[in-house]
């Protein structure tokens, strides 16, 4: 009944609301440009001379779900090993044609893709095209590089899993998520599993992956399109692909046929933690803005339904979120929480129940859809402040959407979301498939 | 890479391939210089300065409300309560609850965050451009007229309490905690910007009033706004919203500079649970508005700053130690802490100390060549250069160098005033202030790394982690 109650005093706000706001947003569309080179490669470029600086990105449609058997975490690894040497550039040379003279480079291993960037001094441009033809059509590695760098990457899975309190939380949500896609396994990996890779294993997924006909190329910034092309085609558009077809992944997650829970414990843990998931659609999905929408309702920010209710109201939490993490090949719809001291997991997860329930049953107010689509279009607008976030964006929609133009046109439909979208997302994915609970508490139970 | 060329076998990868076979990187064309936008300011009748900077690419607008006081004015064994007073002014105004106004800023799609740091207390807007004159009204609103209710502040207490809690688990913030008591002791950058557990259940509702009374006034402040906006729409937005704030009593004055360095200290907390040891070396650093900050900033970006530094290359490229390994000064009003750290698994922790003592020692001990300082310099200026791309990276920069007294055109002779600083001059502060006695201080599992740490360390106190008291320089409840 509180819940009701609530939403009446809502819906009242909402006019009020309505009336002072009366301005609107027009966001500028990205423009970029498009084509595809002899050999594969997609060139997408977006021009801005707004400062003499330009990004350049390289997503390869491989990602942690493409680790091979019994290698958690190589997708990984071999991202670090991009960065050492190639036929014509010792280790860290990226960094010297890149920090050294005032840039920046790094990369990105996510559950979809492998994503290296640049951000240099727009004068360097040719140089890392140069750079970046290198490490796709001639890495080399040797083994006391290998072996290093594999060590660095057990500190980076000591840094994010053993030493944070809820490292291991996290670890664990996916593994107890999936029971058949290999989004189960860890990005990260394990120690086991890194110890057991070897310079074959590089050598074979680089031939496997790393090939033009499998890469995106985005550059967005201050360049002369013309010149740009040219070196492009000089760089990149020499680099022949192997005979050999692309492994994908088509392990497909079935339907959950029953709720179930899981509870992880871990060392180190000073208040218990709960996540509740249920399996949506992915990226490409019409129905992904109201399943951002939706999240965004209840979990962002200190207006939203859950912080209202489990963190200000009952204080049974100290945080809490609300997620749609909607990938390449399906999505997941979650809620997480960290409790306050002096209450349980039951309490939270009954709590957490009640206000994901409420939003099936009943759909939200308008001004608290027009709440949320406020948040995530002025997030996206500070996503497009630079040249980096730009080239993300529309590296986003190419290779998870599998579809340029959705930089633009998801913009469009967030902005269509309707109250009754929001609600019939819900019971279709959420109300029409069945919650994994994990709860995450200290070893010898909950303090 | 020396360490690892013996016995180096190199695998050509097996690729059909056809590159294009050119052995050296094309030249760079000629360089373009940046614009940096400039700032116009004006001060209103109430002594509220008002600075505002317009760019123009994408429809936001970002602001900071700047009060000129901070966490160093925390009282003894009152850690946390300009923070909490900061935390607080979004909890309730005169004529809105908490509630309304989290729902009203959110509705605009805007964010109103407060919170204090050690030198000032922020209020930090970020709104789509058409939503500003609203989300301003709010910020005003909570600036000039919190109520901090007494459930508000129960509320407060328990969440940080809460939070306190999850972080003195974490070696990585427990050691930035132990490090401020290590280095500045008792003085006032030594406790907790967020508090202690103990001190926070001791500070009351009339600490945090009196806090607000005495240091919230529009002649301790500053607005900054950048984005897309005209300047004379920001002045007559800040004439109609904060034109009528009035302070109380006289301004107070600037504290006085603490009585530093104290006797240097090997301090391990040890955390049996830790699944990795963080290890930092700290002293106490520079002032913001010191001559020598160019030279440190520039020392520190050979030594510890990016990618590529010394120290990121000693204990991460070379040995495979770390994740990262870095360093920084945190300038401030008076001086602020140096520390260098990484984290490592518990057994490489005291070979880690080591390693970031000895390029602490090395900076001082001989000067930086040319062909590795020019291009840390350009690092520093490329990571400068980034910061303020956006209206928030504008609005920090900015309102940091209204806080410290600098001219605002520093924002754009930053990149000049780096170029020009030479070996002589990073040696210079690198004996004075890197080299010789310094701080460490290790959170992990101590019986891995103890007896080597020992070995390369005199005087290493050892604190059990349930004997931790971080309320007193000495760190040990009694």
């Amino acid at each position: 009944m509180r819940v009701r109650a609530l939403l009446i005093v809502l819906f009242l706000t909402s006019v009020a609301l309505s009336a002072a706001t009366v301005n609107t947003l027009t966001i500028p569309p990205i423009d970029y440009k498009h084509r595809t080179l002899a050999n594969g490669l997609e060139l997408y470029s977006i021009e801005d001379h707004s400062t003499p600086t330009v990004a350049i990105q390289v997503w390869y449609r491989v990602g942690s779900k493409n680790d091979p058997e019994g290698r958690s975490g190589f997708a990984h690894l071999f991202e670090h090993i991009m960065f050492k040497s190639t036929k014509h550039m010792k280790a860290e040379m990226m960094d010297r044609l890149t920090e050294d003279v005032g840039g920046e480079n790094n990369a990105n291993t996510g559950d979809d893709y492998t994503k290296y960037f640049e951000v240099i001094p727009s004068n360097y441009l040719e140089t890392l095209l140069w750079a970046e033809g290198e490490r796709l059509g001639a890495l080399t590695v040797d083994d006391a590089a290998f072996k290093s760098e594999r060590d660095v990457v057990k500190e980076e899975f000591r840094f994010r899993v053993l030493s944070p309190p809820y490292g291991r939380f996290y670890y664990d949500i996916d593994k107890d998520t999936f029971a058949v896609h290999p989004y189960k396994r860890p990005g990260i990996g394990s120690i086991e599993d890194l110890d057991a890779a070897t310079i074959a294993d590089v050598q074979q997924f680089h031939a496997t992956y790393y090939r033009p006909d499998n890469a995106v190329l985005i550059i967005a910034g201050d360049f002369d399109p013309a010149q740009m092309n040219a070196w492009v085609d000089k760089y990149l558009g020499v680099i022949a692909n192997p005979g050999t077809p692309i492994p994908r992944v088509t392990a497909k997650e079935p339907p959950r046929a029953d709720a179930k829970r899981f509870d992880e414990h871990a060392p180190n843990v000073p208040l218990p933690a709960v996540c509740i998931n249920w399996l949506t659609s992915s990226a490409s999905s019409e129905d992904a803005e109201a399943l951002n929408v939706a999240a965004a309702i209840l979990g962002r920010g200190e207006s939203s339904r859950m912080y209202r209710t489990m963190v200000y109201r009952d204080k049974i939490a100290q945080e809490v979120e609300a997620d749609a993490d909607l990938r390449e090949d399906l999505g997941v719809f979650d809620v997480v929480t960290t409790l306050a001291s002096g209450h349980t997991v039951e309490e939270a997860i009954k709590a957490a129940m009640r206000e994901v329930e409420s939003m099936e049953k009943i759909a939200p107010a308008a001004a608290e859809v027009e709440k949320a689509k406020n948040q995530l279009i002025t997030d996206e607008l500070r996503r497009r402040e630079t040249n980096q976030g730009k080239a993300t964006a529309l590296g986003t929609s190419i290779v998870i959407e599998h579809d340029a133009a959705a930089v633009n046109s998801d913009l469009t439909r967030l902005q269509a979301v309707t109250a009754a979208d929001v609600q019939r997302v819900m019971q279709k994915y959420i109300a029409g498939s069945k919650p994994y609970t994990i709860t995450y508490s200290a070893e010898g139970g909950a303090k | 890479m020396k360490h690892f060329i013996a016995g180096l076998v190199l695998f050509a990868l097996p690729l059909s391939a056809q590159v294009a076979d050119q052995a050296t990187p094309p030249a760079p064309a000629a360089p373009r210089q940046p614009h940096i936008p400039s700032a116009v300011e004006k001060t209103l009748a109430n002594g509220l300065r008002v600075i505002v900077v317009e760019k123009k690419n994408v429809p936001l607008v970002s602001a900071r409300l700047m009060i000129g006081t901070g966490a160093a004015a925390d009282a003894a064994g009152h850690a946390g309560l300009a923070d909490m007073t900061a935390s607080l002014l979004t909890k309730g105004t005169t004529t809105k609850s908490a509630e309304e106004i989290a729902r009203g800023v959110e509705a605009l799609g805007a964010s109103l965050d407060s919170s204090a740091s050690f030198d000032s207390s922020n209020v930090d807007l970020n709104v789509m451009s058409p939503r500003l004159a609203e989300a301003m009204a709010f910020l005003a609103d909570v600036v000039r007229h919190p109520t901090f209710r007494k459930d508000e502040i129960d509320r407060y207490r328990a969440e940080t309490l809460d939070a306190l809690e999850v972080e003195l688990h974490e070696p990585r913030e427990l050691s930035g905690f132990v490090l401020s008591r290590v280095v500045f002791g008792e003085t006032p950058y030594g406790h907790n910007l967020s508090g202690t557990p103990q001190s926070i259940r001791k500070i009351t509702r009339e600490d945090v009033v009196k806090f607000h009374r005495r240091y919230y006034r529009p002649d301790n402040a500053v607005l900054v706004m950048a984005g897309e906006i005209k300047s004379a729409d920001a002045f007559a937005l800040a004439q109609k919203l904060l034109g009528g704030w009035k302070g109380a009593g006289p301004k107070p004055a600037a504290p006085k500079p603490a009585a530093l360095p104290l006797k240097p200290r090997v301090v391990v907390i040890d955390m049996p649970e830790a699944g990795q040891a963080a290890v930092s070396v700290a002293r106490v650093g520079l002032r913001r508005a010191d001559p020598a900050y160019f030279a440190a900033q520039v020392a520190n970006a050979v030594l510890g700053g990016g990618y590529s530094s010394r120290l990121n290359e000693e204990v991460r490229i070379k040995r495979g130690l770390s994740y990262g390994a870095g360093s920084g000064f945190d300038f401030r009003r008076d001086a602020g802490p140096f520390s260098a750290g990484a984290q490592t698994k518990n057994e490489s922790a005291a070979e880690v100390a080591g390693l970031i003592a000895d390029e602490m020692n090395r900076m001082a001990a001989e000067p930086v060549s040319d062909a590795e300082l020019t291009p840390r310099k350009a690092t520093l200026i490329g990571d400068y250069a980034r910061s303020i791309e956006t209206s928030q990276g504008l609005v920090r920069r900015l309102s940091s160098l209204a806080l410290y007294g600098l001219p605002l055109s520093d924002v754009s002779s930053y990149i000049t005033a780096v170029q020009a600083i030479d070996a002589a001059q990073v040696q210079a502060v690198a004996k004075s202030h890197l080299a010789g006695a310094a701080d460490v201080i290790i959170v992990g599992d101590a019986k891995k790394f103890l007896e080597p740490l020992k070995a390369r360390f005199k005087d290493v106190e050892v604190i059990p982690y349930a004997e931790l008291d971080l309320n007193t320089a000495s760190l040990k409840k009694k």
